[in-house]
């Protein structure tokens, strides 16, 4: 079956990729990395979603039946670190960009040719 | 010894990038020893993990905490990862000594430390037995790399990284997503697991997943059209991180689309996938040795050069064939020596002379004879000629190729060689017959690195059959799955 969620994340997956390959200015493009990560981030875990079942949180009255998987969950965390992790290296690099060529709009810079 | 002694390889480089700072209180050149010291522990243990994995004959499977997979994480160290991991560890060894005369820029301990975390991320990325661990892996070497080639700090290079990020965050969301699709529709994230059930999935889903997983890797792996970033990258990157980048980060992300390509091989849209694959490679070396040829800066040069490798290293995974991964794995390893010889020697150059520009290499051959020999012997070596290793495996990645009936890319590969041809002899002439120049002293560790490099291209390429059998024990070890099924001590969970 497929659920709403799917079409969200992957709406922002595509949202995000047209910031990226459109925009010219380089925060912008930073920003649109940054969607299609979340969306990315959402399809993992609408992948372990069942309707109906709580977080796989032990507690009472809920045994491995009632509870959606635990391992996209787990996953995403790890992914949303390293998005983060990207992310500031990204926006270090725009900032010694901005103070070496005065602009972040990509079309200026382009020193690096063929 | 315990096999487990071989997850030391991943603890050792993490462990020592922590321990940087505290070296740093010594001073400059403290740090640039430590360095060296443990990459050298590492090829140490590299050698004995190579040495086990191939007396033995038997993979090392090292399980996290003790749990067996799929429960827990596992690495898998066969024969293809043992030979690999080695050749990580002395490639990174002999860029620790070149660093010694080739890094000046501050600071030094930052370089250290992102050095030894790309060792971590390419000898990860080997030896993973886990694809989601695979991607973070490839995240740590991904993200060293964008670091390392800001290292500079010039417009060029900041330049560069950023292009290489962008890219680089589009690949990781597609490969991301290729997982989600595989992770959602088996159930697992144990690649001896998926290779197990990957004949219940859903060819089209499969066909989706495997495409992205493809499209991911290929950022890393510089085929076309994800390998904008790469020529940019090798020229503005400090120059033993450049030999890294063509020698090993490459490969690992070579390494592992093949790996993930032939797990599976059970899927029924299986084929489709590797015809996409066998374009993309084809491209690569086309475009790659073209735009190779009007290059003015000679570092440039040779990484398009190394692109076009990799396209043809690419194309002869894509067969689909036991001899097509045997010659693959077999040109990854002549590729390794050639590339890491070819940018050392110009790297040298740059530093010694001050740039990598065409005209700096007018009378090399006077001024630094043994660079400009070393130079020499990489180039020709590269181009493919008898009597160097390149021409073995490139041999027998034609004949693979014919072998599979795929005649036109071994047609357009032949063409795009010539063209290597014409701009490596160009560059040889260069050196030895033109321009004067008072001799320059050249440095003794380099020199001897250099010599070690040069003198393996020519004892492989007169006695190629020890390196075929070592590559072709490798290259099963891809194309084998059920072996590699059986190896790993999987648990009786969902299957």
């Amino acid at each position: 079956m497929i659920s709403v969620y799917y079409f969200g994340a992957i709406s922002l997956i595509l949202i995000g990729l047209y910031a990226v390959l459109v925009k010219k200015n380089l925060l912008k493009m930073l920003i649109g990395l940054s969607i299609m990560e979340t969306g990315v981030n959402l399809l993992l875990v609408s992948v372990g979603y069942v309707a109906g079942r709580s977080a796989p949180i032990l507690s009472e009255g809920i045994g491995p039946n009632q509870a959606v998987d635990p391992i996209p969950q787990a996953l995403v965390l790890t992914a949303i670190v390293i998005g983060v992790a990207t992310t500031a290296m990204a926006l270090s690099v725009a900032m010694l960009l901005y103070e070496k060529y005065g602009t972040l709009n990509v079309e200026e810079i382009r020193r690096l040719r063929g | 010894m315990n096999g487990q002694y071989a997850s030391l390889l991943i603890a050792l480089p993490l462990i020592g990038a922590f321990f940087v700072p505290l070296i740093k209180g010594a001073g400059k050149k403290a740090v640039k020893y430590y360095l060296i010291a443990i990459t050298a522990v590492q090829t140490g243990i590299a050698a004995w993990v190579f040495q086990q994995v191939y007396s033995t004959g038997k993979p090392i499977i090292v399980m996290a905490g003790a749990w067996r997979p799929p429960v827990g994480i596992n690495l898998y160290i066969g024969h293809f990862a043992a030979l690999f991991i080695l050749i990580v560890a002395a490639v990174s060894f002999m860029m620790a000594v070149f660093s010694l005369r080739a890094i000046e820029v501050e600071p030094i301990d930052k370089y250290a430390m992102l050095f030894l975390l790309l060792m971590l991320g390419a000898t990860g990325m080997i030896a993973t037995g886990d694809i989601f661990n695979l991607f973070v892996f490839m995240e740590i070497t991904a993200i060293s790399a964008y670091a390392l080639t800001a290292y500079n700090k010039t417009g060029e290079a900041a330049e560069a990284s950023m292009k290489y990020i962008i890219l680089g965050g589009i690949g990781s969301s597609f490969f991301l997503i290729g997982i989600a699709l595989i992770y959602g529709s088996l159930g697992t994230l144990n690649m001896a697991q998926i290779a197990q059930l990957a004949g219940n999935m859903n060819a089209t889903v499969a066909q989706v997943g495997l495409a992205l997983v493809i499209f991911g890797l290929a950022v890393e792996a510089e085929l076309f059209p994800l390998n904008a970033w790469a020529p940019d990258a090798y020229q503005a990157a400090p120059h033993p991180i450049t030999a890294m980048f063509s020698a090993f980060v490459v490969k690992a992300g070579l390494y592992a689309m093949a790996r993930l390509l032939y797990l599976m091989q059970a899927v029924e849209s299986w084929g489709s996938v590797l015809k996409l694959l066998i374009i993309m490679a084809t491209l690569t070396v086309f475009v790659a040795e073209f735009a190779a040829l009007r290059q003015r800066n000679v570092k440039r040069m040779i990484a398009y050069s190394s692109i076009a490798q990799i396209g043809l290293i690419a194309l002869a995974f894509a067969l689909g064939t036991q001899s097509g991964v045997d010659a693959g794995v077999f040109h990854m390893v002549n590729h390794a020596i050639v590339k890491a010889l070819l940018f050392l020697a110009v790297g040298h150059v740059a530093v010694t002379l001050g740039g990598a520009e065409m005209e700096r290499f007018e009378g090399l051959g006077k001024r630094m004879p043994l660079t400009a020999f070393a130079i020499t012997i990489g180039a020709i070596a590269a181009v493919g000629i008898p009597l160097f290793n390149v021409f073995w495996s490139k041999l027998r990645i034609l004949l693979a190729t014919l072998g599979a009936g795929y005649t036109w890319a071994a047609a357009v590969v032949l063409i795009a060689s010539v063209v290597e041809a014409v701009y490596y002899f160009r560059l040889v002439h260069l050196m030895w017959f033109a321009g004067e120049g008072e001799r320059i002293s050249e440095g003794l560790a380099v020199s001897l690195i250099l010599l070690f490099l040069a003198a393996l291209v020519v004892v492989i390429g007169v006695y190629p059959d020890y390196a075929w059998s070592i590559a072709q024990k490798a290259g099963s070890d891809i194309f084998n799955v059920a072996q590699y099924i059986e190896n790993v001590p999987l648990m009786g969970v969902g299957a």
